[in-house]
């Protein structure tokens, strides 16, 4: 079986040799090809043949077409982003910076005629070309209620969010959610074929449950009207939101989740059960300073509990560059080994 | 006699509702009660059960925590200008984003609620280098600097608390001035501060006030 179809054997429950193995590798891309952090970024080429050399290196199941999270800023305007050699690139410049701003602001016509769109597509054709047939391509896609935090910054989202007028709050939203159906629209078409929405407004260690249903989740349903959900992922960014998995599934029909390494994995298995996809996620923060025999018992440990009765899929958060090589190795190889089916 | 109000104002504060909270310290001042009974007897009580709030419910959320900050900053501040004389300040902090850093949240919330808690701040803002730290912690005569970093590589890289605590060690201040960290990479792995080589973290920005102030007592003659 090829690697997708692993894939969709563990989301609808037929039989595999093995469990998926996700490794979402993203900095590293620049020292695999020996290359200054901003320069690989900006080659679409480059990311896709780094993250093809790892893939053949690692093995895992799946690749990646995001470069950096404030990518979609610069597809909205963003003009300076502040790259690291040593860490993930920073959003410098907000294109809102007022409120007075959001009257202001427009989303492009057609977001893939900007200049930043075009190393996405570059990396995308080359990844769909090479592997497409056989491998989960996955792009990242923010939800328009986390999308401001990228467009003006956290706090002074988080501000207008909870306390501003809020139908300035709903003029911005409709345009995120303007920007998000071209997103997800271009992304597909290109040759993605796993959308990780990335909604940590979903989660209720950013918001209570109250303002995610009555303000979120209509949202996120309009966010996600075209196409459906068969592709999409629901992520929280790393936050726990085993809370609303069911509201998830009831709301929005998403059926595959990337459970928080700070939640309850057995709890999250549970809840989904064989209604779709739990991804046991490591914490791989932790992975910088464990040792091999450290990853391999925790991964040992995320598999017992997910693997049962099947439906589970293994993986990583974004694996800081200061995680060893022959911890990330040993990570592959003790998922391998734990996630066999047969 | 301020119990109820204080009950009241953290209700609307945990319901992250700014309108409500500022309706009971309103509420409190038609009353009769003065500016420094609305701060010290109101606010700071309020500050303190939200913090054994959070302790003992994980649960608690970001908007909680951002809204304990906001609202206590702001009445503090509304109270001060309308207080006999200027209260006492039990400390100093400096405080920043790391190296490289350019997120503000987290920060933002520790800062309201030290401000709220009687301690002075210096904010020297994001992307703030270890001598700056250093540097601004001496020119203030503060007992603490304050390290907010919410990426693994600002978190543990050479430029961040790593250096400041090298810094403070080679100009033999390490008795003078304490180290607190925060934000994300500290929460997946609770054993990093000592790594980096900080005194003390937090999980959130309204126990960093807690355990700041902890840190300015030990400190402080």
């Amino acid at each position: 079986m090829t690697p997708l179809e692993i894939l969709a054997a563990a989301k609808y429950g037929a039989p595999a040799p093995r469990i998926p193995i996700f490794c979402n590798l993203f900095d590293q891309g620049a020292r695999e090809l020996d290359m200054r952090a901003q320069d690989y970024f900006a080659r679409g080429d480059c990311v896709a043949e780094a993250q093809l050399q790892m893939l053949k290196r690692f093995g895992h199941d799946n690749v990646w077409s995001l470069h950096y999270v404030g990518k979609e800023a610069e597809l909205l305007g963003c003009k300076k982003i502040l790259f690291a050699d040593d860490g993930v690139p920073n959003v410098e410049d907000f294109v809102i910076k007022n409120w007075d701003d959001i009257a202001k602001f427009e989303v492009p016509t057609d977001i893939t005629q900007q200049q930043a769109w075009q190393a996405i597509a570059d990396c995308l054709s080359i990844l769909r070309t090479e592997i497409g047939q056989t491998h989960a391509i996955c792009a990242y896609v923010t939800a328009s209620t986390t999308l401001p935090a990228l467009l003006m910054g956290m706090d002074n989202w988080m501000e207008l969010f909870l306390t501003g007028p809020a139908d300035l709050r709903d003029e911005l939203l409709r345009k995120c959610v303007d920007f998000v159906h071209q997103h997800i629209n271009a992304l597909r078409a290109a040759g993605a074929n796993v959308l990780m929405y990335s909604t940590p407004f979903g989660s209720p260690y950013f918001v209570g449950n109250k303002i995610i249903e009555e303000i979120v989740l209509p949202w996120m349903k309009l966010d996600l009207l075209p196409g459906g959900v068969a592709d999409v992922v629901y992520y929280c960014g790393m936050a726990p939101f085993n809370g609303v998995i069911d509201l998830a599934f009831d709301q929005l029909g998403i059926t595959s989740h990337y459970i928080s390494p700070l939640a309850d994995l057995a709890e999250a298995k549970r809840l989904i059960d064989t209604r779709g996809l739990t991804c046991g996620v490591i914490d791989d923060i932790k992975m910088i300073h464990w040792t091999e025999a450290e990853i391999k018992s925790e991964v040992k440990r995320i598999i017992e509990i997910g693997k049962q009765g099947g439906h589970f899929l293994f993986g990583n958060g974004v694996m800081p560059l200061a995680v060893p090589e022959a911890n990330i190795k040993a990570m592959i190889t003790a998922a391998f080994d734990y996630g066999q089916l047969t | 006699m301020l119990s109820r109000y204080v009950q009241a104002y953290n209700e609307a504060v945990f319901e992250t509702d700014k309108q409500a909270a500022l309706a009971v310290v309103n509420g409190a001042l038609q009353d009769g009660y003065s500016p420094e009974d609305i701060v010290f007897n109101l606010v700071i009580p309020a500050v303190e059960a939200m913090m054994a709030r959070i302790e003992q419910d994980p649960d608690s959320n970001l908007a909680q925590h951002f809204m304990t900050a906001q609202i206590a900053s702001e009445v503090t501040e509304r109270m001060l200008e309308k207080f006999a004389s200027a209260p006492e300040t039990i400390g100093k902090v400096v405080i920043g984003a790391a190296y490289g850093d350019l997120h503000s949240l987290g920060k933002r919330i520790v800062i309201g609620c030290l401000k709220s808690l009687m301690v002075d701040v210096i904010d020297l803002g994001i992307n703030i280098s270890a001598e700056q730290f250093v540097d601004g912690a001496v020119d203030n005569d503060a007992q603490v600097i304050a390290i907010s970093a919410m990426m693994v590589h600002t978190a543990i890289g050479e430029n961040g608390s790593i250096k400041v605590r090298s810094l403070l060690k080679e100009r033999g201040l390490e008795n003078k001035i304490k180290l607190a960290v925060g934000g994300a990479p500290y929460r997946f792995d609770p054993e990093l501060y000592k790594k980096v080589g900080a005194d003390v973290w937090a999980p959130d920005g309204v126990t960093a006030a807690k355990v700041i102030i902890q840190l300015i007592k030990e400190v402080s003659p």
